[in-house]
């Protein structure tokens, strides 16, 4: 069906592509520009003021960052004669690749996958850089102990009496969060010592091993990239894999709302011949909670839909509650659609599971301090009231300039951890307070305020 | 008085200086002024009889500035031991190391941050003999430098934890601190300068008196002081919109070791909902693992009561209680924002 988000996409990125081709370097306009088209993508189905489309479901989480991804990736490629450090870490060269995921992440804050995918990237563009420094200094080591006429203390200027095994492990260290053990070491100069002694030398042949070097760690780059799509778009695969073990015979499932993770993992316990009835709360003002049920019955499946309010009522006859995240923080708290704090709190009253379904791309090395209000976004009140009716109490026009009537419509809820039972993302099931183990695994220390 | 019948060395030593860091009066340290002041010539028998170097002289010497931390004067301590050391090789001096260190330890056992700071310089010494270096000498003073280094380390831990509670500090909220932590002093202070508005509930801290010393810090910075006994914690309970403490040490099981009273501030806390912040440097985790209240060395403290106690009636004189994992939020460290859990990670990493 092509809709005019399906154009707008696809002309954007071509639009992208085609401007990142020719201007290069890629000048400071350039980067504006991704941010424009990057807001207009992901914002303009939200805030469609069609009423022909009211449920026109946004742009899934997945989508989006698969968008941000080709776009990092064909910015990694286009760039073809960006040196080493300003691919990496350059904060104020401003066609970098961190200069642009700032204003990436600035552009939008409150859709947190943005921020995850972009310090993914650069996570993986560290690793792929240390792993060439190690190599290159075992690589100097060699050509050193072979040749007796080269200088042998070139490579240690700074550190004399440093053996190459000692830089590299320092080196190494410094892609590890701070920790315990580099306490008393502190030393993040060292990890540079093999690009200086890399272009201490002048001979022709350091020269194009640096080039080398750069066309190498590129190369890696990108494979690490195209790997991070292959595994966001996977995701929810992995996911529903783990259904069978979760869902039993006969059960009661509660959901909030809508979401394609926990649509993939109904029904792929439905396909392992589980029998089990789904409740589905109807996720008002948006009422998405409808489109999941006319889903799930064309599944097969045999579904009931409530109102919010009733969620309470029902909880008693549920036997677990599966809801899909907009974001997992480093806590363990889930930001999801609105009224899911309330069916956590009625599952943790009744003792009912309650269990939360992520791809790796929404975990977020953040801690949250103040969620409800900066990390939500407040959407429009027509969603609630009809403008016609309600237009003499919502008039900034009259008496002292601001109504009597106020409408909050919020898209997101915090539940805290503490009433999180399980976590299933693609690597498997997890407690909330795992959740840091993972997230260590995935970014570096140094990505976490951009 | 109940006081007289204890022995000397059954006074926690940490905790008699922290009271001298707060120029706090008691009956101890009278009898002590009183000994030295009818002795004079005994006093300076403190060095030992044959080594002319005393370790444990050294770390007393270093832990009565008061703006020290703890760690930082032991590990300044076996930095003087590698000064005066003789050794020739680095297993030698790793052994001496080793020694002083469990001279320190068993001189005053119940300071955790003493027995962390020993560990961590111990294990430091360790990995870094293990990289080969060809230089005994070089090896030795880059072993110095890093121990005087540690003291700035110490400073910077300070700044960075109260650059990561910025955030957490709102204009407007209500932030209730027990005990005079200097960590949480900073904190404080930093919130004050980035403009913040907020107003400090503090606890009066019996038998130290840390709530007076503490309104008297934060009254300089212009930032709204309330006192509060002990007993009106629950009582406030629900004006308060957060709980900020210090640590005297942080356990493998995430929880904390601090001045008598934090459990049962937390324990109201968690019962109304209330978040529980804990900033403490990365050097005060311990390997310990208690599992009650009455798990840990004893520390005791001399407590005055002003008037004359029965000599049958019993004195609770710990200083120091254990506060449990689960009513903590989330600690504050140069680590990182870290949740309860992640500390025995960090333990893992650095001991096995």
């Amino acid at each position: 069906i092509y809709t005019k988000e399906f154009f707008l996409e696809r002309l954007s990125y071509w639009a992208f592509v085609s401007a990142a081709q020719t201007l290069r370097p890629i000048k400071p306009p350039a980067s504006h520009y991704l941010v424009f088209l990057f807001n207009s993508v992901s914002l303009s189905p939200e805030y469609s003021l069609s009423t022909s489309s009211p449920h026109r479901s946004p742009p899934s989480h997945s989508h989006r960052c698969r968008t941000c991804n080709r776009w990092c990736l064909s910015l990694l490629t286009s760039s073809g004669n960006v040196r080493l450090r300003d691919l990496k870490l350059q904060r104020d060269a401003p066609w970098s690749f961190l200069a642009v995921g700032a204003q990436l992440v600035a552009a939008n804050p409150v859709e947190l996958a943005v921020g995850n995918v972009v310090r993914r990237v650069l996570h993986i563009i560290r690793e792929e850089d240390l792993s060439l420094a190690t190599a290159a200094v075992a690589g100097l080591d060699l050509l050193d102990a072979s040749d007796d006429d080269e200088d042998v203390n070139g490579k240690g200027i700074g550190y004399p009496g440093m053996s190459a095994a000692v830089v590299a492990a320092a080196a190494r260290s410094t892609l590890r969060p701070p920790s315990l053990q580099t306490l008393l070491e502190g030393t993040p100069e060292s990890a540079t010592v093999p690009y200086t002694s890399s272009s201490g030398a002048d001979s022709e042949s350091k020269t194009a091993d640096k080039s080398s070097i750069t066309r190498k760690l590129k190369h890696d780059v990108i494979e690490g990239v195209n790997q991070l799509i292959h595994e966001i778009a996977g995701c929810h695969e992995q996911i529903a894999e783990q259904a069978i073990e979760h869902i039993h015979q006969n059960e009661v499932i509660l959901t909030l709302g809508s979401s394609r993770t926990v649509l993939e993992f109904l029904c792929a316990a439905k396909e392992k011949k589980r029998s089990f009835r789904v409740f589905v709360a109807e996720g008002a003002p948006r009422y998405q909670g409808h489109l999941l049920a006319k889903e799930l019955v064309a599944r097969g499946l045999q579904t009931t839909v409530i109102t919010d309010s009733a969620v309470f009522a029902m909880i008693s006859r549920v036997n677990m509650v599966i809801i899909g995240a907009h974001a997992v923080m480093a806590n363990g708290g889930v930001i999801g659609p609105v009224g899911v704090n309330m069916a956590a709190l009625a599952a943790k009253k009744h003792a009912v599971p309650f269990v939360v379904l992520a791809g790796s791309h929404k975990l977020c090395p953040l801690y949250p301090h103040n969620p409800e209000v900066l990390l939500n976004e407040l959407r429009s009140p027509s969603e609630l009231l009809d403008f016609g009716e309600f237009s003499d109490c919502l008039d900034f026009g009259t008496g002292s300039g601001s109504p009597l009537l106020q409408v909050v419509n919020p898209t997101f809820d915090y539940v805290p951890p503490s009433l999180v039972s399980l976590f299933i993302t693609d690597t498997g099931g997890h407690n909330p307070s795992y959740m840091y183990r993972l997230i260590a695994d995935y970014y570096s220390a140094d990505d976490l305020v951009m | 008085m109940a006081d007289t019948t204890q022995k000397p060395d059954a006074i926690s030593a940490y905790y008699q200086t922290r009271a001298a860091h707060h120029g706090v009066i008691t009956s101890d340290w009278l009898a002590q002024a009183q000994a030295a002041v009818e002795q004079p010539d005994s006093s300076v028998s403190g060095l030992g009889p044959a080594k002319s170097f005393n370790v444990i002289d050294e770390f007393n010497g270093w832990r009565k500035q008061p703006d020290l931390a703890e760690a930082v004067a032991a590990i300044r301590a076996m930095a003087a031991v590698i000064r005066a050391s003789e050794a020739t090789t680095m297993m030698e001096l790793e052994i001496e190391l080793k020694k002083a260190s469990d001279t320190l330890k068993s001189w005053d056992k119940t300071s955790i941050s003493l027995t962390a700071g020993c560990d961590l310089f111990i294990r430091y010494v360790t990995r870094t003999s293990a990289l080969e270096y060809e230089d005994f000498n070089s090896a030795k003073s880059r072993l110095l430098e890093r121990a005087e280094k540690f003291g700035e380390i110490s400073c910077k831990a300070r700044k960075i934890i109260a650059m990561l509670s910025q955030d957490f500090i709102f204009d407007g909220c209500t932030i209730l601190v027990h005990g005079l932590s200097r960590v949480v002093l900073e904190v404080l202070k930093t919130a004050a300068q980035n403009n913040k508005l907020f107003r400090v509930l503090c606890t009066e801290g019996r038998p130290d008196g840390t709530g007076v010393l503490l309104s008297n810090e934060l009254s300089k910075l212009d930032i709204p002081v309330k006192l509060l006994l002990d007993s009106a914690v629950a009582y406030s309970m629900d004006e308060v919109d957060m709980v900020f403490v210090g640590a005297d040490g942080v356990v493998e099981s995430g929880g904390i070791i601090n001045m008598m009273g934090t459990y049962q501030i937390a324990l109201v806390a968690h019962s109304m909902n209330k978040p529980v912040y804990v900033a403490a440097e990365s050097y005060k985790f311990a390997r310990l693992y208690p599992l009650d209240q009455k798990d840990m060395a004893p520390a005791l403290r001399p407590i005055e009561f002003g008037v004359k106690i029965p000599a049958k009636v019993e004195v609770e004189r710990s200083a120091r209680d254990y506060t449990p994992p689960q009513y903590l939020t989330l600690l504050f460290t140069d680590l990182g924002v870290l949740s309860p859990s992640v500390v025995s990670d960090e333990l893992i990493q650095l001991y096995l």
